[in-house]
């Protein structure tokens, strides 16, 4: 068989449940928002890192599932989050990326959040702290007490990620969430402190979830000319795909030999602790977050899913506090080479993921979308995927083949352990 | 100003505009022929986000040489890109100089995103500054460095060309 007509490209391919994803899942509204409400909302979500906001008086916002997000750090160095709206006419308190309480602002007084509309203030816990002309105009009918900040839950963890979740009733800690899939790469985050020396971000018309399945598959090195040219050795592909309750999956290490890419040199001078020189190691968080420690530099990919078919990626770089300027010179380059926004690879992913985010027209027949490949769990493995949308089914108790079905557990179910 | 600084700033700033064009055809080889072999070239922006200067690329005449030297074996959107730029001010120091121009930096979507919808629709892409450096020999001016400083942090698919 060569070209297909309407009802073979629309029959189910020849492969066993939980080895394709049906299109909709990527395109339809009704299903978006219910990821929101269903995951985005219930899950922990790394928002930035914590020398983002260094010092007391410090803030950076964020959205999470549509909603404005604020995180503070108090005078005593602790950490919050708050929804960034007033509670008294829902305006947005602040409207900067980041900054600084410390000083006053037009409406309001230092060391203070300010709603500019009415200049009610908050402290860095939320506390309202001032409502302009308060008796004069809710008599005793009006508490500060009762107006105080909406607080979510907050961690700093994992070499200072500020995590945040907007559920109250979210029982596990970050690190119970994460159920595992830091322990390898946890030493190296958590010895010393880290600071972020990278940031630009990508709006761009595709599913979030199409970007994350590139970040768990290796099978697309034949998109890049480094993998393909140089990339390819036992080491290589005896790396493994490892799956995580929860969703999460780890790729593991391997020695690169950059030497071998045209233009670059070895990078084992510069590395992280408790990682050999040149690894490479990567996690790809449910519900759609991805940590990728590449010996020198550490990537971390935050996605804001803004549409059905439009995803916002906030690609960071991290080093070591540490570092002396040349050390970190050394960690730009290397992460730029690759990673940056005019790097060699990252242009490359989003050119691809642009092109299946063109194709998912909610509209059109529905495209099939295979994740059948099998190697052992090994790097071209397609199973790192398969376990992610095992989870995105229980969470949205729809069948990712068929989500107009329930979602069912389909032995064999999960990954072997590495 | 004597008629030798004029003569001199004059050679500077078309050495900025011949850049322009050079890069927006592609010539890649050629605008590196411009630079002196002590040439660094550097993306820089300051990101209010993690408030800090970044660098988005780096690199020497033989790095960017190299760099240039591979974009065929890339998969990139080959959208054109095209500069608008305007040499704001010119600081001639005994044989160096310094440029410091504006530049927008516009796309014409060709093959990026879905060809037969967008191809053909042109839009901003970047919007900085070039401070370039240069080294003034026989009455040439031969850039030493260019840093494209960046306003725009929202980079969306990026690009593998030198801006």
């Amino acid at each position: 068989m060569s070209a297909r007509n309407q009802s073979e490209w629309m029959a189910d391919p020849k492969f066993a449940e939980g080895e394709w994803v049906d299109s909709r899942i990527y395109s339809d509204e009704t299903i978006f928002n219910e990821e929101l409400e269903k995951i985005w909302k219930k899950t922990w979500i790394p928002v930035c890192h914590e020398s983002e906001l260094s010092d007391a008086y410090d803030f950076r916002t964020f959205t999470i599932a549509k909603e404005p997000i604020i995180v503070t750090r108090d005078k005593d160095m602790t950490v919050r989050a708050f929804l960034n709206v007033c509670p008294h006419r829902g305006n947005m308190i602040e409207r900067r990326p980041s900054g600084s309480f410390k000083e006053g602002t037009p409406s309001g007084t230092p060391k203070k959040m300010t709603c500019m509309f009415h200049a009610w203030q908050f402290d860095m816990k939320g506390k309202c702290t001032y409502i302009s002309r308060q008796k004069e105009g809710y008599q005793d009918r009006l508490e500060k007490g009762d107006v105080g900040l909406r607080q979510l839950k907050s961690e700093v963890y994992f070499g200072g990620f500020v995590w945040v979740c907007l559920d109250d009733d979210m029982s596990k800690t970050v690190a119970e969430w994460a159920n595992g899939a830091f322990d390898e790469l946890q030493p190296a985050l958590d010895a010393e402190p880290l600071e972020v020396f990278h940031y630009h971000k990508a709006i761009i018309p595709t599913n979030y979830k199409l970007w994350h399945d590139t970040n768990c598959e290796f099978y697309h090195d034949y998109l890049h000319y480094h993998n393909r040219i140089t990339g390819f050795n036992d080491a290589y592909f005896a790396r493994k795909n490892t799956g995580f309750d929860n969703g999460h999956i780890t790729v593991g290490s391997f020695e690169v030999n950059y030497d071998n890419y045209e233009g670059f040199e070895s990078r084992e001078d510069v590395s992280f602790p408790h990682l050999p020189p040149n690894h490479w190691y990567m996690i790809d968080l449910f519900p759609g977050i991805n940590f990728n420690l590449r010996g020198s530099a550490l990537r971390c990919d935050l996605v804001t899913p803004l549409g059905p078919n439009e995803v916002m990626i906030e690609f960071r770089g991290l080093g070591l506090k540490s570092d002396t300027p040349e050390i970190r010179k050394t960690r730009i380059d290397h992460h730029n080479s690759i990673w940056g926004p005019f790097g060699r690879n990252l242009h490359e992913d989003l050119l691809a993921v642009t092109g299946q985010g063109n194709t998912m027209n909610p509209q059109a027949d529905n495209r099939r979308i295979l994740l059948g490949r099998h190697e052992n769990q090994t790097i071209h493995d397609e199973n790192g995927m398969r376990h992610y949308y095992e989870e995105w089914g229980r969470w949205l108790n729809r069948s990712p083949s068929n989500p107009d079905k329930p979602f069912e557990e389909t032995p064999p179910a999960k990954i072997a352990a590495a | 100003m004597s008629d030798i600084d004029r003569n001199t700033v004059e050679t500077v700033r078309d050495a900025v505009y011949k850049s322009c064009l050079l890069q927006d055809d592609e010539r890649w080889e050629e605008w590196l022929d411009t630079c002196d072999d002590s040439f660094e070239y550097a993306i820089t922006a300051f990101s209010p986000e993690i408030q800090c200067d970044m660098t988005y690329l780096s690199g020497n005449k033989q790095y960017m040489q190299g760099l240039t030297k591979m974009l065929p074996k890339h998969n990139t959107d080959h959208s054109p890109l095209k500069r608008h730029c305007v040499v704001y001010d010119v600081d001639i120091d005994g044989d160096t100089a310094t440029a410091i121009s504006s530049v927008l930096i516009y796309q014409t979507l060709l093959d990026g995103t879905n060809s037969h919808i967008d191809a053909g629709t042109t839009r901003l892409f970047v919007a900085g500054r070039y401070i370039d450096k240069f080294k003034l020999v026989d009455g040439k001016a031969m850039f030493t460095s260019r840093t494209t400083k960046l306003d725009t942090r929202r980079l969306d698919k990026g690009s593998h060309w030198p801006l």
